[in-house]
């Protein structure tokens, strides 16, 4: 206990003190605070980044991976209207066919039919003519009650109802 | 004023207050460090986080200052800046001197960094021209000067903040046993004045939502009842204008001052040390 030092003044041994204190302190704080807080700090930082980059990485082969299922949708789409269009064209055409055809079968059963109907009428027409100059060479032999000459008098008839056949026609 | 007391000697070694509280600090600096930087995990706690925080600021403070080339003076850097810090911060305990308030600790420091400076060029640009530098004899004083004056600013900034602080609360006491002493010789009359002011004030101060009526008021009434019980004989020459002013300009002298002489200190030594240590690159031409 014996009182104070100047204010300003240099002491060796402190010097030598200061040093070694710092010395200590430095050597500690390095070794127990820096190094491992730093440690800690730039693997979190490098785990983070690698994360990062994984992430990166399995996003953009999603990214692919979606872009390409996409490509396959539209092609399947494409084709899929493809196929359509291919059937819808197919079944027109065919439509079209079946109608053609039941136009020209209704067509050929339409003439055959008109056909057999001509011969019919024609084959009655002339029935009926074969009896209606019968018929008349008949009243008119009771007619005029005498026997004419039947060939004649056919020409007579027939020329008549040609004449009615023709008009009829 | 006076240096650091001394508590005894041992021959030419003197134990101060300078070497109980650098001690004191080391110790603490070493416990906190050991603390802090244990259990370290991934994810952080609260502790944790601002630990790194500030590793994090010391590391990009460092790398700013000195290159990238340089990251590994970073603990050296911020032993130099938390033994300043905290051996000005000492101080204001009260029990402890500030140990950063004495040159030869300052000194040490600041040759500690020229040694390095010179370790560093030897080391880096070879010790030719080390020695080629010195053909201009003016680069001798600079580099003696270069301490002397890292040394000097430190110690004159904390001990100059410490000598007006210590100014400041005698003129405080002074100020306080006049202020005291005039209303004790008038006696319960000027005592009962000045507490009906203070009442006032503070009245006053809580309707009109004024700070400084509400301070003044409170300051009158502590006033009014020191004088109170001086005049009672129950204490004698109480300082009580020692409370208050020293506590604000305390910020300034004791934790700015502080804090920015550590820094200043600290990057003096980074810019120093930093010159004499060039990138890699550059060592190879």
């Amino acid at each position: 206990m014996s009182g104070f030092e100047s204010i300003v003044g240099i002491e060796p041994w402190r010097a030598l003190f200061t040093f070694c204190n710092f010395m200590i302190t430095f050597l500690l704080l390095r070794k127990f605070l820096f190094k491992p807080v730093k440690k800690m700090i730039d693997d979190r930082q490098s785990e983070i980044d690698g994360l990062y980059s994984d992430a990166n990485a399995e996003k953009a082969k999603a990214e692919a991976l979606r872009a390409d299922y996409e490509s396959h949708l539209e092609s399947a789409r494409a084709e899929r209207d493809e196929i359509l269009r291919d059937a819808v064209t197919r079944a027109q055409k065919r439509e079209q066919e079946i109608i053609s055809e039941a136009n020209s079968a209704a067509a050929a059963i339409r003439t055959k039919a008109e056909a057999d109907i001509a011969q019919e009428k024609k084959k009655a027409l002339n029935e009926v003519k074969n009896e209606i100059s019968a018929i008349s060479m008949e009243i008119a032999g009771k007619v005029v009650e005498r026997e004419i000459n039947p060939a004649d008098h056919r020409n007579l008839v027939e020329k008549f109802i040609g004449g009615i056949g023709e008009a009829h026609d | 004023m006076n240096g650091p007391k001394i508590y005894f000697e041992i021959g030419s070694f003197k134990i101060t207050q300078t070497e109980v509280s650098m001690l004191t600090v080391t110790i603490l600096l070493c416990v906190a460090g050991y603390f802090l930087g244990r259990n370290l995990k991934k994810r952080p706690g609260r502790v944790q986080v601002v630990t790194e925080k500030l590793v994090s600021m010391l590391y990009t403070l460092v790398e700013d200052t000195m290159g990238k080339h340089n990251s590994r003076w970073t603990p050296y850097i911020g032993a130099l800046f938390l033994s300043s810090i905290g051996g000005t911060f000492i101080g204001m305990t009260g029990i402890f001197r500030s140990v950063t308030a004495d040159l030869s600790v300052t000194l040490t420091w600041a040759l500690m960094t020229s040694f390095l400076v010179w370790g560093c060029t030897i080391k880096y640009s070879g010790l030719k021209s080390f020695l080629k530098g010195y053909i201009n004899p003016l680069n001798i004083i600079s580099d003696i000067a270069q301490p002397v004056s890292m040394a000097f600013r430190h110690f004159g900034n904390i001990m100059g903040g410490g000598v007006l602080m210590s100014l400041l609360y005698s003129a405080l006491a002074a100020a306080s046993s006049l202020v005291l002493g005039l209303i004790r010789s008038n006696g319960w009359i000027a005592a009962g004045v000045v507490a009906i002011a203070g009442g006032a004030l503070l009245f006053l101060g809580i309707r009109g939502k004024k700070m400084v009526k509400k301070i003044f008021g409170i300051v009158f009434l502590v006033i009014a009842l020191c004088a109170a019980l001086e005049i009672l004989g129950v204490f004698r020459e109480i300082p009580i204008l020692q409370v208050g002013i020293p506590g604000i300009l305390s910020l300034y002298f004791d934790i700015f001052s502080g804090f920015v002489q550590a820094l200043v200190f600290s990057l003096l030594t980074m810019v120093y040390v930093g010159n004499a240590c060039p990138p890699i690159e550059e060592k190879a031409e």
